[in-house]
């Protein structure tokens, strides 16, 4: 007996270590493991309400998985330094235009194998799966939300300046008008831009999209760069003549994404373009005036080539989460993210609880899946809608009509980075000479697309 | 004067080393790192690669560095501009009062408590283009404006210094002040002699004296607007169209402004260069004022 | 009795008199306006509706005070908990600059071991770095620190420790302490003091004063900073206000983020109405000693 204890006690601790070491590729294993998952900063007492009552759910139906929220969002000039930093959530989410990137420096978990045994692994829209596939077709990053850009605009300031909320301008040109008249009879910005933070390369891609251009042109293996193009320079005309013969533009030239959400929904704002699922957070950071709402789609140019701009988000796993954090990961992002676009009850428990608090269930996006999950979707929900559909409909009626565009390709976000000071260019200098802006930051964006 | 109380032993290494480790780990590595790393190829990915030249090539072939230099020549041009006359004449004026002279100091000083970051917030406040903006109300009162301030790429920089100045002057108005109070009273009486007017002291004996602080805080003036970052950062990002984009805004884009990954061996080869321009500047200061200290 | 540019016999001409004394009333205005004028505004917008603020900027009130404003700020904002961040980032970068500076002015000045000179001479060649250079490999050390294995991001020693790698305390506690009369030290060597006891009971008592002058640059500094925390604290829980407020300022009303400014400058501004001879005279050193 004596000689056989620490024999058994050998083989029960290597038992132990084994049962360890596999739980880490084994992610069914039990104790219990902490995730931290990406929460939208400056959130309502509301919807942090809602938030935490999903991560309940979640962790009542996952008794091995303790949740921990942690305040994130992406943008351009913090992500790097939260990459470099490790201070990312073991949960994130990335633009559709940096998924490629990180999965070719592996600076993402691949967590393939785990989605390619959902359920729903094959049923992704094609377009919106690319974003997060490696080059070889598996899919690292999972696509969670997709939009088209749409034209948001105040009911009221319309109503006050005498124009119709429940006909939105159609083309530029009608924009143009509805704005200087915003601007005439309200003195609040009849049309504002976002210019900063990378976003001004964003809003004037997607203007050049729907004039008919592209920014960038891909043959074989080499990009080149497609700035200095009559589409663009119809583009940035526009703007100057909105910002400089009609002074529509009111005063202020340097928004980013939360600044020109937080002026348009404290009502300084007539008219702005930007993702179409935009109303979320509107009022879930912004306080929005739900009755204020509206939105319609951007008008295209008579053109074929013209376009919207389409990108989406995703969710994305640390490269630092082990085996049994990346389960559980891909467990919440079918949860939290995707669940409630495929399965019923998962749809209607997610709009009860978001609806219980107050916040908005049913307003518009563009489908992850394919169309008949979407519109199946709309279905489960109906139930629970607390937005006001109606103000949607220009936006609902005609959404799927429009060509959708995908964002380039190739060093998006840099080339997004040298549009910014164009488009502030001519919003800030009267004089501003486009061709030469354009001239300058074809060049310059053809430098980066040569050196990546 | 060679003391018994020598120390070589334990209990002096004892006593250095918060120093050694302090110092070691976060001044002395990083700017060897610093050196190596303007070399150096890094993405915290793969390991380092060595380039040679090749980061401070690039950042010599960014045009955003000329303007970068333009700026930030431009900030400091203007500081000294708006920040470099106007406390001289305050601290000139303040030494002579005799009543309330404190309220006088402490008014002057108030900018300086408020926290920076809370100045500039309340500045890009005020600075409101639109006619009912704070500056353009008061500026609208008489006739002016409105002025579009930081939507302007024209006006953006030299707001973002009067602010800055704003923030600033009054710390430069307590050291003039307190160096006025060194200047010898022998000096005036012995130009009143003279019959000298009070404008002639001034300008024959006030200033000359104060020639010594004067350069320091040129000096110091330049090598703190060589590395402005809180204005421009807080008030533009750099813009409107890179007017307000200073070379300390350009090291922290390339370090951190890249969503996909920074440019950390550009950011740290730019830096060693404007280290180099700085450090002949900060050479300079060290120089006058060990002879200034000592006179 | 002292005297400054004007003589006492000018004084006494009216016409010199009555000048100085309209200069000076016109500069006390303007003091007035543009020292305390931006708070005294700030102070008003802290309690007035977002609406009279953007409508009428400079009106008094001319739909009623907004007093629920500083408790919203207060509570939705979270000042509160910003603050001791910000309270708790300045007295650890205090104390642990404090530590380095007297230890090493100690061990440098009094003790003087024979390589006392190279340190020195190391730790004053880092005055000739800008702090921009270290910004990017600061940083990659804070994330993957010697020794540690831990990353300090998102830590408060990430602020705490490089604080106290200021060249500028070494220099002041040095020639402080090199000025202390060594007779002392002698006398207490014979008395059987060892460098401890010398250290704690002899040499820290005496140096009061610089003490006071480096407590008060160490904390200055650490509630202007803004870059630094900025990077290796990017969880908001831990943020101090000066990185908090610049990104609240989206999601809150403007009002309430009025009065969330006005309350972060409330406290600094007391210090120094409190401690405002103590600052002018630092004030005034920053003169001889910064660069």
């Amino acid at each position: 007996m004596k000689t056989l204890k620490p024999l058994a006690l050998a083989i029960a601790l290597a038992t132990a270590l084994t049962a360890c070491s596999s739980s880490t590729e084994e992610p069914k294993a039990d104790g219990p493991v902490t995730l931290k998952v990406a929460r939208d900063p400056g959130l309502d007492k509301g919807a942090i309400a809602a938030f935490d009552e999903r991560v309940a759910q979640f962790e009542k139906a996952n008794p091995g998985i303790d949740i921990a929220p942690q305040e994130y969002n992406w943008t351009a000039t913090t992500f790097t330094a939260q990459l470099a930093g490790g201070t990312l959530p073991d949960v994130f989410t990335v633009p559709f235009t940096d998924g490629r990137g990180l999965i070719e420096r592996k600076q993402i978990a691949d967590i393939s194998g785990l989605v390619s045994a959902l359920p729903y692994a094959t049923k992704f829209n094609e377009n919106v799966a690319k974003a997060g596939q490696a080059e070889d077709g598996k899919m690292w990053a999972v696509p969670i939300a997709a939009y088209g850009q749409a034209l948001h605009y105040n009911r009221a300031l319309f109503k006050q300046a005498g124009l119709d909320p429940d006909k939105p301008p159609a083309t530029w040109d009608d924009v143009r008008a509805a704005a200087k008249q915003i601007a005439e009879k309200t003195g609040k910005a009849g049309y504002a831009q976002l210019t900063t933070d990378n976003t001004g390369g964003w809003i004037l891609t997607t203007l050049d999209y729907a004039y008919g251009g592209r920014t960038e042109k891909i043959e074989a293996d080499k990009a080149t760069a497609e700035l200095d193009t009559p589409e663009l320079t119809s583009v940035l005309q526009w703007l100057k003549d909105l910002r400089w013969s009609d002074n529509s533009m009111g005063s202020n030239f340097l928004y980013d994404w939360g600044g020109i959400n937080q002026a348009f929904a404290s009502g300084q704002v007539g008219m702005y373009v930007s993702g179409g699922g935009n109303y979320g957070s509107l009022v879930t950071q912004n306080a929005l005036k739900p009755a204020d709402y509206g939105v319609t789609v951007l008008p295209l140019a008579g053109k074929p080539e013209a376009g919207v701009l389409g990108g989406g988000t995703l969710a994305t796993v640390s490269a630092k989460a082990n085996a049994a954090v990346q389960a559980a990961a891909v467990k919440w992002i079918d949860f939290f993210y995707l669940n409630k676009l495929t399965d019923k009850d998962a749809a209607a428990l997610d709009a009860k609880t978001t609806a219980a608090s107050k916040q908005p269930v049913g307003a518009p996006q563009l489908p992850v899946f394919d169309r008949a999950t979407y519109d199946e979707s709309l279905g489960w929900v109906k139930s629970y809608v607390n937005v006001p559909l109606e103000q949607f409909k220009p936006y609902t009626d005609k959404m799927f009509d429009q060509q959708l565009v995908t964002e380039p390709v190739r060093s998006t976000q840099e080339v997004y980075k040298l549009l910014d000071p164009v488009v502030q260019s001519v919003l800030t200098n009267k004089d501003a000479d486009i061709a030469k802006l354009l001239k300058n930051a074809d060049a310059e964006a053809q430098a980066l697309l040569d050196r990546n | 004067m060679n003391s018994r109380i020598r120390g070589g032993g334990l209990s002096t290494l004892v006593f250095l080393l918060p120093l050694l480790l302090v110092f070691g780990i976060f001044s002395w590595i990083p700017i060897g790192r610093a050196v190596l790393m303007s070399f150096q190829e890094t993405n915290l990915v793969t390991p380092s690669t060595f380039v040679g030249l090749q980061n401070f090539r690039d950042v010599l072939a960014d045009p955003l560095l000329w303007t970068a230099i333009k700026n930030t020549l431009y900030f400091a041009f203007l500081a000294l501009l708006f920040g470099y006359p106007v406390p001289l004449l305050a601290a000139v004026v303040m030494s002579e009062v005799r009543r309330f002279k404190g309220l006088y100091s402490a008014l002057a000083y108030l900018p300086v408590v408020i926290p920076p970051v809370v100045a500039v917030l309340l500045w890009k406040f005020f600075y409101d283009a639109s006619p009912s903006g704070v500056f353009n109300t008061i500026l609208g009162a008489v006739g002016i404006g409105p002025i579009s301030w930081l939507q302007d790429s024209a006006i953006a920089m030299p707001s973002l210094v009067l602010e800055a100045t704003w923030a600033a002057a009054g710390g430069t108005v307590i050291i003039y002040l307190a160096a006025l109070t060194g200047v010898s009273t022998d000096l005036y009486e012995a130009a009143e002699i003279d019959r000298a007017s009070i404008w002639r002291k001034v300008w024959h004996i006030t200033l000359p004296q104060l020639r010594g602080i004067l350069l320091v805080t040129f000096i110091l003036q330049i090598v703190g607007t060589a590395q402005v970052f809180l204005e421009p950062f807080l008030f533009t990002g750099g813009g409107p169209a890179n007017s307000t984009t200073t070379l300390l805004l350009l090291i922290y884009d390339y370090a951190f402004a890249n969503s996909l990954g920074g440019e950390y061996g550009m950011a740290t080869a730019l830096s060693i260069m404007l280290a180099v321009v700085l450090g002949v500047l900060s050479a300079i200061y060290f120089r006058v004022t060990r002879g200034w200290s000592k006179s | 009795m002292s005297r400054g540019i004007i003589s006492p016999s000018e004084w006494l001409r009216p016409g010199v008199r009555r000048t100085t004394r309209g200069v000076h009333a016109v500069l006390l205005v303007l003091l007035f306006v543009i020292g305390l004028g931006p708070m005294l505004w700030l102070a008003k917008a802290a309690i007035t509706p977002t609406q009279d603020t953007l409508r009428s900027p400079l009106a008094l009130w001319p739909h009623g005070m907004d007093w629920a404003n500083l408790a919203t700020a207060w509570t939705r904002v979270e000042v509160d908990k910003y603050f001791l961040n910000t309270v708790a980032l300045a007295a650890g970068s205090w104390l642990v600059q404090l530590l380095v500076a007297t230890t090493a002015g100690f061990a440098l000045s009094v003790l003087r071991p024979r390589y006392g000179k190279v340190i020195t001479g190391v730790v004053l060649a880092t005055l000739f770095v800008p702090s921009v250079v270290l910004l990017v490999p600061l940083y990659l050390t804070i994330v993957d620190p010697p020794l540690l294995k831990v990353s300090l991001i998102n830590s408060f020693w990430a602020v705490w420790l490089p604080a106290g790698a200021n060249a500028f305390n070494i220099l002041l506690v040095q020639r402080f302490f090199d000025n202390l009369p060594r007779e002392v030290f002698e006398a207490a060597r014979v008395d059987g003091a060892g460098p401890f006891r010398l250290f704690w009971s002899v040499v820290l008592p005496m140096s009061r004063p610089i003490l006071g002058v480096v407590s008060v640059f160490a904390i200055i500094a650490a509630w202007k900073d803004f870059l630094w925390p900025m990077l290796v604290l990017p969880d908001p829980d831990l943020q101090p206000l000066s990185v908090r407020l610049p990104a609240l300022q989206r999601f809150v009303e403007l009002d309430v983020f009025l009065a969330a400014l006005a309350i972060s400058t409330v406290i600094p501004v007391v210090l120094f109405a409190v401690f405002q001879r103590f600052f002018l005279k630092t004030g005034a050193l920053q003169g001889a000693v910064k660069g």
